[in-house]
């Protein structure tokens, strides 16, 4: 009796939650699908009077495949750059000797406590020396620069956790570190690589911060500057608006529920078979 | 066996990836602006909104249409391009032309040298009348201007059976009647993201009350905020404050337009922009009228936003972009901008033909008639003074009884931004 009642009262506040947790991604899906007409006409909180995709078209037309495509060419390649160089670092870092790592990790991770706020003039002139300013590279070098410390203290720690044996058994049977790395200690590695991918991927699709920094052209410019280019001066066309921000949800979306099988398996198989 | 195929398939999709990433950066590298194609004037543009978009394209269309020097229009939000323009301006290789309005921001980046003179266009515009010369300075090119008003819906003027009143008396009687009539009178859209359009009240009374001369010296740092004269335009505005829409400091400006559409009040003070926020078929319902005048030896002062082009100091094409802002000056290319706008903006060139609407000819008569005319709060002061006006206003809105601490607030806000 009393163990339904409690059952009951966690369905309902669960639910609740959930519906709160849902109502603005239903308000701007139900938004994307009205006409400016009617949202001009009726206001957006109004029952919607109207059942069209223009917005879509409008959004993908108005600069929004270029944008997409440019988010593609910049995300995909700095998350396979950034992990690629943060899990080697964490691999030395990690299973080696180095001196002075601790200072190594602790420099990195200080690197990430800074507010971006303060680089934002320095990257900007810093990019315009080097001649980059304005195209993809100086946005992907500095995305990989910005996400590389903190890469590598997850990764480290992922690292550090793997039993010695595995290493040492691995060595007696004429191993040498590259080998180790490549075949023992990167798949083990495997689910928070895939944790961190994911959440990489997410951070640089949906980064407006450094894009508006180092690029000025709109050819150029990825998916979250080119959603605010779609609000205007003094008026936005909402069901555009929302549209365009539907259709840039998608990868991320895509991408987290494909890696998201990843991790959990991972997760469960652990790190010895 | 199964993690081998995963690191394979990794290690070929990384190295497909870097190939590809490298590769597309190559071309966007030699594309983007910065790799500045010889004789092509860049204009970097802020008028994202759908219509103004499609306006300044075909400007720039119809200019390289000409066969002489071309030029290339970029559109960033106008949100970016307000924050990042120190930057561009600053950078090695700026932008040749930028789409701006003139003002104290404009004299500033004048005075540290940041700005092509370009004195030799204004030659070419010797119709112009002296104010936008006084104006623009020897930086600016005036392009298209719009007007502020009280705008209204014709059918429910008709249906309350009530008529635009010339004088402020007639004014809050229109009031009192629309509320006895169970309408909002006066709409207001201070809230959300658009606090600044309070200040549109602010500027009207003080040009109404105090003439646009003492306005201008206030907003220039040269009167205080605190002082009775400012303190007496409060007095009007008081008294239409109970006929005001009592969530007008809670909604954006849009949702004000909507709210005029339907009926729920009776009237907005907006810009002339606000069209673009109505749908297509209310647009010949809507009509306007003037900001009451309260004291009629005040010479009548009206709010006329003037926007255009300045250029940069850097620019290496000079003789490009000067061709672009003289056509960009002319009947023809205001012209040309108009027809493909929203059509409630006004030309600058005395001569060129507006979208000739009855709205529209209705608002070039309503500016020619003032004496003065002012740009805006934040235009005519600084951006960095709106902000402190948005404060004080809103707060007013809502504890109207708190004036005098509101007024030392501002006057200390102000004193803060002119001193830095």
């Amino acid at each position: 009796m009393s163990s339904s009642t409690s059952g009951r009262v966690f369905h309902a506040v669960a639910g609740t939650v959930s519906f709160l947790w849902l109502l603005p991604i239903v308000a701007v899906l139900i938004t994307a699908v009205r006409s400016f007409d009617d949202i001009a006409a009726h206001g957006l909180a109004s029952t919607p009077q109207s059942f069209t995709f223009a917005g879509f078209g409008e959004a993908w037309t108005n600069g929004g495949a270029r944008a997409m495509w440019n988010s593609v060419l910049v995300t995909v390649p700095t998350v396979f750059l950034s992990l690629a160089l943060s899990s080697a670092a964490a691999y030395a870092l990690s299973r080696f000797e180095i001196p002075g790592r601790r200072s190594i990790i602790l420099l990195m991770l200080a690197g990430n406590l800074l507010p971006p706020q303060i680089l934002l003039v320095p990257v900007s002139k810093l990019t315009e020396l080097l001649g980059i300013y304005d195209t993809l590279v100086a946005l992907i070098v500095v995305q990989v620069g910005f996400g590389l410390g903190f890469y590598t203290f997850v990764l480290q720690g992922f690292m550090r956790a793997m039993p010695n044996e595995v290493q040492e058994a691995a060595t007696i049977d004429g191993a040498g570190p590259v080998q180790i790395f490549w075949r023992i200690v990167l798949p083990m590695t495997r689910p928070a690589l895939a944790a961190l991918a994911a959440l990489a991927f997410t951070w640089i699709f949906n980064d407006l911060l450094w894009a508006i920094t180092v690029l000025r052209s709109s050819s150029v410019m990825p998916v979250t500057p080119a959603l605010l280019a779609l609000q205007g001066q003094y008026v936005s066309n909402w069901n555009v608006i929302a549209a365009g921000s539907v259709i840039a949800a998608i990868p991320t979306v895509a991408v987290f529920l494909r890696f998201q099988r990843h991790f959990i398996s991972g997760l469960a198989v652990g790190a010895v078979k | 066996m199964d993690r081998r195929h995963f690191l394979r398939v990794t290690a070929a999709a990384g190295a497909g990836l870097l190939v590809s990433g490298t590769a597309s950066c190559a071309t966007s590298a030699s594309s983007g602006p910065v790799a500045q194609t010889a004789g092509t004037a860049t204009i970097q543009s802020n008028l994202s909104a759908p219509a103004a978009k499609a306006a300044i394209e075909a400007l720039v269309k119809a200019f390289n249409d000409r066969k002489g020097s071309q030029a290339s229009v970029n559109t960033v939000a106008s949100e970016t391009f307000r924050t990042q323009l120190p930057s561009y301006l600053t950078s090695a290789n700026p932008p040749d032309l930028f789409t701006w309005y003139p003002g104290s921001l404009l004299k500033g980046y004048e005075e540290k040298g940041l700005l092509l003179d370009v004195s030799d266009v204004w030659q070419t515009m010797g119709d112009y009348p002296q104010a936008f010369k006084t104006l623009s300075g020897r930086v600016f090119v005036p392009t298209t201007y719009y007007w502020w008003s009280f705008f209204y819906r014709r059918s429910n003027f008709q249906k309350w059976g009530v008529t635009p009143p010339k004088t402020w008396q007639e004014f809050v009687a229109l009031c009192q009647t629309l509320q006895s009539k169970g309408v909002i009178p006066l709409g207001m859209g201070a809230g959300s993201d658009s606090p600044w359009t309070a200040s549109s009240w602010f500027d009207y009374f003080n040009i109404r009350i105090n003439g646009a001369p003492f306005h201008r010296e206030l907003l220039a740092g040269k009167q205080r905020f605190d002082d009775p004269k400012v303190k007496a335009i409060f007095t009007p505005w008081r008294e239409v404050l109970p006929y005001t829409d009592p969530n007008g400091t809670a909604i954006g400006f849009q949702e004000a337009t909507t709210a005029l559409l339907q009926g729920r009040t009776g009237m907005l003070l907006t810009g002339a922009f606000f069209a673009d926020a109505a749908p297509k078929d209310a647009l010949d319902d809507i009509d306007f009228f003037r900001f009451p005048i309260i004291d009629p030896k005040v010479p009548l002062a009206e709010e006329g936003p003037t926007d255009g082009f300045f250029a940069s100091s850097k620019s290496p094409h000079v003789k490009e972009l000067k061709e672009f802002l003289t056509y960009a000056a002319s009947a023809e290319g205001q012209e040309v901008y108009i027809k493909n706008s929203s059509g409630t903006i006004l030309p600058t060139h005395p001569n060129a033909k507006d979208s000739g609407t009855p709205l529209v000819q209705k608002g070039r008569a309503h500016l020619k008639e003032a004496a003065e005319i002012t740009q805006f709060f934040n235009r005519d002061s600084s951006d960095a003074l709106q902000p402190t006006a948005d404060a004080a206003l809103i707060k007013f809105l809502q504890q109207p009884d708190q004036l005098d601490t509101i007024l030392a607030d501002w006057q200390k806000a102000a004193q803060q931004v002119w001193s830095s």
